[in-house]
């Protein structure tokens, strides 16, 4: 089966030196995979990576195994990502800006998509409030309700749970749950083992722009595992 | 596109800037141009007479004049801040990371924006002149004659032919992703403008050629300088598509 989105040793630094390394990643259909590493491990490299928003200087990036540039812009309506920012404006309600996402992502029921994305995300209370007035968090609701809506394939979320509350984390759980049992691939990033990270079929470990190993999602230390697969790798490379 | 359209709309509408920029543009061109007005009906001081130049007449064409001169920079200015903003706050804010991999091209997005931006700017210069021809008839300049509406209709045209003159503006914004990148454009923009019509380019350089065809009544530019206009903003919308195509959020 061809995976939805998929990185094949891909590769790409920056001036610094910092950068994502000979990177292979698959994303399958109804499979859950988080991304775990430290503050600047390169998650958000790679996730841009594997949208198009960065091109890799060797390797590929794919999509349902076209290249990002050669792929169907039409397979795109079929992948709903949050990475860094959520996609909404600040003078618009949080219903205008799923309304917006709805119709760039070419939805043929705008107005019930955004009615079921607001019920799922209990976002009712702010839904004709102007984002540039709701809370992070909830501001955050917005953007994975605008990221999840037009019921995606492929789904990309870097730190979703990034200022939500236990509620709002609940509600995002239950819905990439529900989302990947229907068949959709999902690819969440943290930088904790939270509670979204702890529903993946796989964890895969980041460390300084590697994947370094996976952590098998039921053990009972999961954070002592973890550290110690980064420190193994950091004494590894003397670092 | 149609989405891409609606999308850069609801922005535009709901924004501060896009207010204020309205309002700016069409009150504030007006209220100046009105204030001109009573200050050369009231006032027999000749130094300020003078310095009110063809405003001075107390005339349809005088209170005309005075208005092009003050939309060929102050709307210049009003327009470039709005084009700033739709391209410079999407790097700002953070959005341009959502304009990623959606079934619409990002170049298509950057010409929704110019679309938008084209209507939004030619019904303020429609607007400009209504208001401008109401505020001149409340003033008793008398009626409006076939001069009076010639010179209404270069006061609208001056607006829409400013859009080609600001695209720069939103390259500048992309380049830098910053609104503050475009502003900067903007102003550079006026300055080469006047630099340029000192230096006697006139109406060869596209940056002046707008206001000194309004301005001379239409006299001292020609078509084909007029016409350079054309591929200026064929040009920078080109370069504007391209820089959203090849975009990559690497800084």
């Amino acid at each position: 089966m061809t995976a939805a989105l998929a990185l094949d040793r891909a590769s790409r630094t920056f001036s610094n030196g910092s950068g994502i390394f000979d990177i292979d990643l698959e994303l399958e259909p109804g499979r859950i995979v988080a991304l775990v590493g430290l503050n600047g491990a390169g998650k958000s490299t790679l996730m841009r990576v594997l949208l198009g928003m960065l091109r890799p200087q060797s390797g590929r990036a794919l999509l349902n195994g076209d290249e990002l540039d050669s792929a169907p812009l039409s397979e795109w309506a079929r992948v709903g990502h949050l990475v860094e920012y959520p996609l909404a404006y600040g003078e618009l309600t949080a219903r205008r800006n799923l309304e917006l996402s709805a119709r760039l992502r070419g939805v043929a029921d705008v107005p019930a998509a955004v009615d079921r994305a607001i019920a799922e995300f209990a976002l009712e209370p702010y839904a004709d409030r102007r984002v540039r007035t709701l809370s992070l968090g909830n501001r955050q609701r917005v953007g994975v309700a605008a990221a999840l809506q037009h019921d995606p394939a492929t789904i990309v979320l870097d730190e979703p749970t990034n200022a939500l509350d236990p509620a709002g984390v609940i509600r995002l759980r239950e819905s990439l749950l529900r989302r990947a049992a229907d068949g959709a691939a999902v690819l969440v990033s943290s930088h904790h083992l939270d509670e979204v990270a702890r529903i993946a079929d796989r964890i895969v470990v980041m460390n300084a722009g590697r994947l370094i190993g996976e952590l098998a999602p039921d053990i009972s230390e999961i954070e002592r595992a973890f550290f110690e697969l980064v420190r193994a790798d950091d004494e590894k490379a003397g670092r | 596109m149609k989405a891409a359209i609606w999308a850069e709309a609801a922005k535009l509408a709901g924004s501060t800037v896009g207010r204020v920029a309205s309002a700016a543009i069409v009150i504030g061109i007006s209220v100046i141009s009105a204030s001109m007005l009573l200050a050369a009906a009231t006032t027999t001081d000749p130094q300020l007479l003078a310095k009110l130049g063809p405003v001075a007449a107390g005339d349809w064409r005088g209170f005309l004049l005075g208005a092009v001169q003050i939309t060929g920079a102050g709307g210049l200015g009003g327009f470039a801040v709005v084009l700033a903003w739709m391209f410079g706050r999407e790097f700002g804010d953070g959005t341009v990371a959502g304009l990623f991999a959606l079934p619409v091209r990002r170049s298509t997005i950057a010409l929704a924006k110019l679309v938008i931006y084209l209507v939004w700017a030619v019904a303020m210069s429609l607007l400009l002149a209504i208001v401008l021809a109401l505020v001149g008839t409340v003033a008793g300049l008398g009626p409006i004659g076939s001069g009076t509406l010639e010179a209404l209709a270069r006061q609208a045209a001056l607006g829409v032919m400013s859009v080609a003159i600001t695209l720069p503006v939103a390259w500048a914004a992309t380049l830098a992703r910053s609104v503050l990148g475009g502003v900067s454009v903007a102003i550079a923009l006026v300055v080469v403008a006047q630099v340029s019509v000192l230096a006697g380019l006139g109406g060869w350089m596209p940056l002046a050629a707008p206001a000194l065809w309004a301005i001379s009544l239409g006299i001292t530019v020609s078509p084909p300088q007029l016409a350079l206009l054309i591929p200026f903003a064929a040009i920078f919308v080109v370069l504007i598509a391209q820089s959203w195509r090849r975009m990559q959020l690497d800084r």
